[in-house]
């Protein structure tokens, strides 16, 4: 394990009976990093990122988190973790939601009000604090669902597809946030299928069918592609890698 | 294993409910329902079957008898046309027909007087109470008349002296309320936490997953404490039920039960994908408790070979451990095999729920 890194995962597999969803995967994520992991629908992000969370064990390889082998007890409480689904108590307000997760890291009363404060500040949820989840609409439950896995101020933080659903405005303050969290020093590794906001990220991951294609920052990517967006530069590596994956 | 963690998870159950107001009313609704519904249904006592008398009796005995008959349990007519009673048999329409013949009074001398009895047996219930009003009435003729059985019976009971059938079933419903509620509250609630990703997040957090039943022990052993305490309540007020024993060992029982609920209710939700899925699993838990519990029947009716099956049931020794403290004062010297028996069941049944949330890891 190299120091300074956040996530690093060594020849990685993972597998459901015979698919293979994560195919033999090499990634290295340095702290601080805003990291996209990008591709299409089913390419096995949902899966890596499980994997890295130990909600799925993996079938071949190792992977770290922090310097830690995942599995280790002390990496949870360092790591947040947003699912893809909402992922929320919706007979609860949002204020109970978000106390329970802080409750569950261990915070004190006095750490989760404030922490709460900031967070409900930030994704203009304060006056609808003490409303049921399940009265929310889909967009303010996506930003409740940011907010409890934020509550214990994590070093490392996974969101899986957090924009999705999400309207063109939010998803702008959602993408400055995330920046300003790499200011602070914090990883965000981030899932998603959107090619056109992930040139926001500081490196990027191009997965497809469960392998990685392409990694680098999206200046990068996009001129060694020789195309003009990340989309095409996507196309284009796909096409490339076309001959053994199809 | 720290408790706050699971205490966190207490708290939301609580939390919930605060804006569920249809499961706040199931849990205190239902056994509330459940006791008073089963409570007047099965008094135990059948009561105001109609019979038709014709009395062709010339003598006086028939009187004698008739006057001696329960009318409690009985609606006595009076016809004197036997084939008109039969009718109204064969219609529907009356139980029995009891036919007095005319030398009845006079054949009691050569021991020969016969009472003809034409029942509708189909229901063995009525039946039988026809039957032994009959018999008790005859007996009781004969004793006024000086005539004393030979043999009788002096009975001083070892326990339940003043038990009437609702003390019997009193215990049996609280056993059977509280694990039933339990299990499909937890299944439900569990289900829910699997569904909605919930669970998911616990578990990537430092959250154990022998914390997440832990704290969901806590909860729903609370909830089972509140409803038994309802369910004691409306018992020993509304039918008079006596509590012969300590109650604070019927609480124990109830903690007992609950404990084994909430992990089989943890161990179902594994099974069921979705809330559907999870109610189609009713029927499993509610047909075998209701039949093969000993709630209303006693085990050794059930025939001895499906008895193993009442055996293999945790809510027969929570039924049982329960009567014996609520109608015979049994205490923890005496149920101590039963205790055993239902915390053998929740660690058991804890060890799989825990392993259930470790599983699907893939
Ligand atoms: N529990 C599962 N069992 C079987 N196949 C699965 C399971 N979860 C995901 N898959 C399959 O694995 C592939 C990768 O899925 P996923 O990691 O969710 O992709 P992504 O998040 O990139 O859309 C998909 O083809 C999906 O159908
Ligand atoms: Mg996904």
């Amino acid at each position: 394990m190299e120091e300074g890194l956040a996530v690093e995962t060594r020849e990685l597999v993972k597998k459901y009976g015979n698919f293979t969803a994560v195919d033999h995967l090499n990634l290295k994520i340095d702290r601080g990093v805003t990291y996209g992991l990008l591709g299409p629908n089913g390419s096995g992000k949902t899966t890596t990122i499980k994997v890295l969370c130990d909600l799925l064990k993996p079938t071949g390889g190792e992977a770290f988190l922090l310097g830690k082998k995942v599995g280790d007890n002390s990496i949870a409480p360092r790591i947040g973790y947003m699912p893809q689904e909402t992922a929320l108590y919706l007979d609860l307000s949002i204020h109970d939601n978000i106390c329970l997760f802080g409750e569950v890291y261990g915070m004190n009363r006095a750490e989760i009000d404030s922490a709460e404060k900031n967070l409900l500040e930030f994704v203009d949820l304060t006056k609808w604090r003490n409303t049921p989840v399940s009265n929310l609409s889909g967009g303010m439950r996506h930003r409740t669902s940011l907010a409890c896995s934020m509550i214990h101020n994590p070093e490392l933080l996974f969101m899986d597809e957090p924009t999705v659903g999400v309207d063109p405005e939010l998803r702008a303050s959602f993408w400055e946030y995330f920046e300003t969290l790499g200011k602070r020093g914090a990883t965000v590794v981030i899932t998603t299928h959107y090619m056109d906001e992930a040139h926001r990220c500081g490196k990027i991951g191009m997965m497809r069918q469960g392998k990685l294609i392409t990694e680098g920052s999206p200046q990068d990517i996009i001129q060694s592609t020789g195309c003009g967006s990340l989309e095409d530069a996507f196309l284009e590596l796909a096409r490339r890698g076309g001959h053994h994956a199809d | 294993m720290r408790i706050k963690r699971a205490l966190a998870i207490t708290k939301r159950i609580f939390r919930g409910l605060r804006h569920d107001r249809r499961t706040v009313a199931l849990i205190l609704l239902a056994p509330i329902l459940a006791m008073t519904l089963f409570g007047i249904a099965f008094s135990g006592e059948v009561e105001d079957v109609d019979v038709i008398v014709v009395d062709h009796d010339s003598g006086d005995l028939s009187e004698r008898i008739i006057s001696n008959l329960d009318d409690k349990t009985l609606n006595i007519r009076f016809m004197d046309s036997e084939q008109n009673a039969v009718k109204k048999v064969e219609d529907g329409n009356a139980w029995a027909v009891f036919v007095f013949p005319e030398d009845f009074s006079q054949n009691i001398a050569t021991k020969n007087a016969v009472i003809h009895l034409r029942a509708d047996k189909s229901n063995v219930n009525v039946a039988s109470a026809i039957a032994v009003t009959l018999r008790e009435a005859m007996t009781e003729t004969l004793t006024q008349a000086g005539g004393e059985m030979p043999i009788s019976v002096s009975e001083s009971p070892v326990y339940g002296e003043n038990a009437e059938f609702i003390d019997f079933f009193v215990p049996g419903i609280m056993a059977f309320a509280i694990f039933l509620l339990t299990t499909l509250l937890t299944l439900l609630a569990f289900v829910g936490e699997r569904t909605s990703g919930t669970l998911e997040r616990l578990k990537a957090s430092p959250m154990r997953d022998g914390e997440i039943v832990l704290g969901y022990v806590i909860a729903f052993g609370i909830i089972g404490m509140v409803q038994a305490s309802l369910l004691l309540i409306i018992a020993t007020v509304g039918f008079n039920v006596t509590i012969e024993g300590n109650p604070f060992l019927a609480y124990i029982i109830v903690a007992l039960l609950a404990l084994v609920s909430v992990n089989l209710g943890i161990l179902l939700s594994a099974a069921a994908k979705r809330e559907a899925q999870a109610v189609q699993f009713l029927p499993m838990i509610i047909l075998p408790t209701f039949l093969l519990a000993g709630i209303f029947w006693p085990v050794e009716a059930i025939p001895s070979f499906l008895r193993w099956a009442s055996f293999a049931i945790p809510p027969t020794y929570g039924v049982e451990a329960m009567r014996s403290v609520m109608v015979r004062g049994w205490g923890l010297g005496e149920i101590w095999m039963e205790l055993v028996i239902l915390l053998a069941f929740a660690l058991v049944f804890m060890i799989l729920s825990v392993k259930s949330l470790q599983r699907g890891k893939g």
